[in-house]
């Protein structure tokens, strides 16, 4: 582990004429770190990884790659190797080919070329595809020569830009486990752009959530799950969102409340008083039999099982609903009477921009 | 009881009725495919016909050709236009001034066209799109309005009756670039992207990568190409004026004219002219097999 970050970005933006792209972009990713740029189509979290790579121009900001300012370095410079989209492999060039080309163009010598893609292919157990062409590889061959012609580089970082997207359930969640077994035996800084955020939940040290150009929060996937910094973040992650709840906090003889749909006390949140927004994840919604003291009285809309759990979807008032994920075997069916419990400990504020009012003493 | 009775038969009819239906079916597809067989047959001999005729009176004297009811096989067939064309005629020194012309300009053109396609479909710069435009409307100019301001540039470089003649003019058609580009513009982004990363300057991409990838396309543009020039006249035409430079067409077409009318001549003329482009064309089309894009992307 080195101390120098191995990518570090510095106000960094980029405009295509009028239009940003990318906004006041700051972020230091440790040497073996792996780092999950999360966010919605055109957030910009591709655009990042190219400029990054080298494949697009900088409008502002200053990229360093291991240390070196990498603003004018050209992608073959960068020690960075890339895994597009879509494969990117070359059609004409066989497995054996494709891999070696990165070490042909550095002008190593044909012995130690045929060594080392010898040793990758053996690694990603590609072995026997060695002279076979893409076009007679199966979808999870084609991604393994693609990141064996990132590895047998050797470089710094590699940059992966949704390389799991378009293969199929299962076989995606086979290439994300061997991604991440790549990822601790070969040690190298990682950056995942992806848009599934199961993706980055399970594979990053580190989630960095964009939204419209700009950096949402940085965070390890459970204090972005858990502490979300602002509305965006506590809808686009966790399935289902967190539920939130648009009201004011007004303080009633000595007590802070929210007030809204329903009321409920506020402990340990500094927030003045004005309009704010409630959120709670499903799971710390509890589901109780009704007249429970301190509860809300709920009627059960929608119970959608979903194997081990059900999301119960429970209205709390005219037009407001609520969301608690409960075990499947709790017999709950649509219309049942039920009182909703917010454990005060679990609720979330935020203030009326949007972004999340620290709990007391946090 | 009476109702399974009744439930059998009904089950009985209906495949009767449903085999009925399949032995029309097949008869119809079968009527069907002799009618699409009979008009294949007859457009296929509407194409045939003209060139098994010109073929037959290159094999005929002078009086056979004109001999009633005509022969279809003719035998003994007769070489002596054969003969008179190869050796009194200056069919050889044409064929090789063809061959040349049309071969010189083929390979120019692939190297230039794809390079000119490439810079059109992936290189930015400014003014490209004017660029394109541009040859666009230069597309649509006739020969007949380009051939006075030709002759006049090729003139005063003092070209005219060269092979530089023949071979400048038409590396400047702008068909080939468009259609390059339009190959070229179907390259997936990421394949540039993979090559730069891998060490690749901008015309290593081109080289290395476009170029093998756009095989298909570069066999499509040598074949027009090819053809594009064999088949030339207007301006071989006008660009030269002795013997030694002439092409095909404008000697066949002397032959014409001063030979008298020598159908058994001229027929042979026209086989002996096809040859060469049925041989380009069936030795490219092999390349029309060549590896597409096939696996080189997510599908």
């Amino acid at each position: 582990m080195n101390a120098t970050p191995a990518i570090e970005l510095i106000e960094v933006g980029k405009d295509y004429g009028a239009v940003p792209v990318l906004t006041g972009v700051n972020l230091t990713i440790a040497d073996g770190e792996f780092i999950a740029l999360l966010g919605p189509s055109g957030c910009g979290k591709s655009t990042l990884l190219k400029l990054i790579a080298g494949l697009e121009e900088l409008s502002e900001g200053e990229i360093y790659v291991g240390g070196r300012l990498a603003n004018y370095l050209k992608p073959s410079d960068r020690d960075v190797a890339m895994v597009f989209q879509n494969y990117a492999l070359y059609p004409h060039m066989t497995v054996r080919e494709n891999i070696g080309f990165p070490l042909k163009m550095a002008g190593l010598g044909k012995d130690e070329i045929r060594q080392k893609v010898e040793a990758a292919a053996n690694f990603l157990q590609l072995g026997a595809q060695l002279d076979r062409f893409p076009d007679e590889l199966s979808g999870g061959q084609r991604q393994r020569v693609a990141l064996g012609r990132a590895i047998v580089r050797q470089p710094l970082a590699f940059l992966m830009d949704e390389p799991l997207s378009n293969l199929d359930a299962l076989l995606r969640v086979e290439m994300r486990t061997e991604l991440v077994r790549l990822h601790k035996r070969v040690g190298r800084t990682t950056v995942y752009v992806t848009h599934d955020q199961v993706e980055a939940m399970t594979m990053a040290n580190r989630i960095v959530l964009m939204h419209k150009g700009v950096i949402q929060q940085v965070g390890t996937p459970n204090e972005v799950y858990s502490h979300p910094a602002n509305t965006f973040v506590a809808t686009f992650v966790g399935s289902p969102p967190m539920n939130l709840f648009a009201g004011r906090v007004e303080s009633v003889g000595g007590c802070r409340k929210f007030v809204g749909a329903f009321n409920v006390p506020l402990e340990g949140i500094g927030i003045a008083d004005g309009a704010a927004t409630l959120g709670i994840r499903p799971e710390q919604v509890q589901i109780a039999p009704p007249e429970t003291p301190q509860t809300l009285a709920a009627t059960v809309e929608l119970v959608e099982r979903v194997g081990a759990d059900s999301f119960v979807v429970s209205q709390i008032a005219e037009g407001v609903t609520i969301t608690a994920r409960v075990d499947a075997a709790r017999s709950i069916t649509e219309g049942d009477r039920v009182a909703v419990r917010l454990p005060p400990a679990e609720l979330r504020l935020f203030d009326v921009a949007g972004l999340a009012v620290p709990r007391e003493g946090a | 009881m009476a109702q399974d009775v009744a439930a059998h038969v009904t089950q009985a009819e209906l495949r009767r009725a449903g085999t009925d239906h399949a032995a029309a079916r097949h008869r119809r597809r079968r009527r069907n495919e002799l009618l699409r067989h009979l008009a294949l047959a007859a457009i296929t001999f509407a194409l045939v016909a003209p060139f098994y005729y010109v073929f037959l009176a290159s094999l005929k004297n002078a009086t056979e050709i004109f001999s009633y009811p005509p022969k279809l096989l003719p035998f003994p067939p007769y070489f002596g236009n054969y003969k008179k064309l190869l050796f009194d005629t200056g069919f050889l020194r044409w064929m090789f001034n063809t061959l040349f012309v049309a071969g010189s300009v083929t390979t120019l053109k692939i190297f230039l066209d794809s390079m000119a396609g490439y810079a059109l479909a992936k290189v930015d710069m400014t003014g490209k799109k004017v660029v394109f435009m541009a040859m666009l409307i230069l597309l649509m100019v006739p020969i007949g309005a380009l051939v006075v301001p030709l002759w006049a540039l090729m003139s005063s470089f003092g070209l005219i009756d060269t092979y530089a003649a023949l071979i400048l003019p038409p590396l400047a058609n702008p068909l080939g670039a468009i259609l390059m580009r339009q190959f070229i513009l179907g390259l997936p982004k990421d394949l540039e992207n993979a090559a730069r990363l891998d060490g690749l300057s901008e015309f290593g991409i081109y080289w290395r990568i476009v170029l093998p990838l756009i095989k298909p396309g570069l066999v499509v543009l040598a074949v027009i190409i090819f053809t594009d020039q064999f088949m030339s006249f207007i301006w071989p035409l006008i660009a030269t004026t002795s013997d030694e430079l002439q092409v095909l067409t404008v000697g066949v077409a002397a032959l014409r004219s001063h030979g008298g009318a020598n159908y058994g001549l001229w027929s042979a003329s026209a086989v002996m002219s096809l040859i060469p482009v049925g041989v380009f064309f069936f030795v490219l089309q092999r390349q029309f097999l060549a590896r597409s894009l096939a696996g080189a992307l997510k599908q």
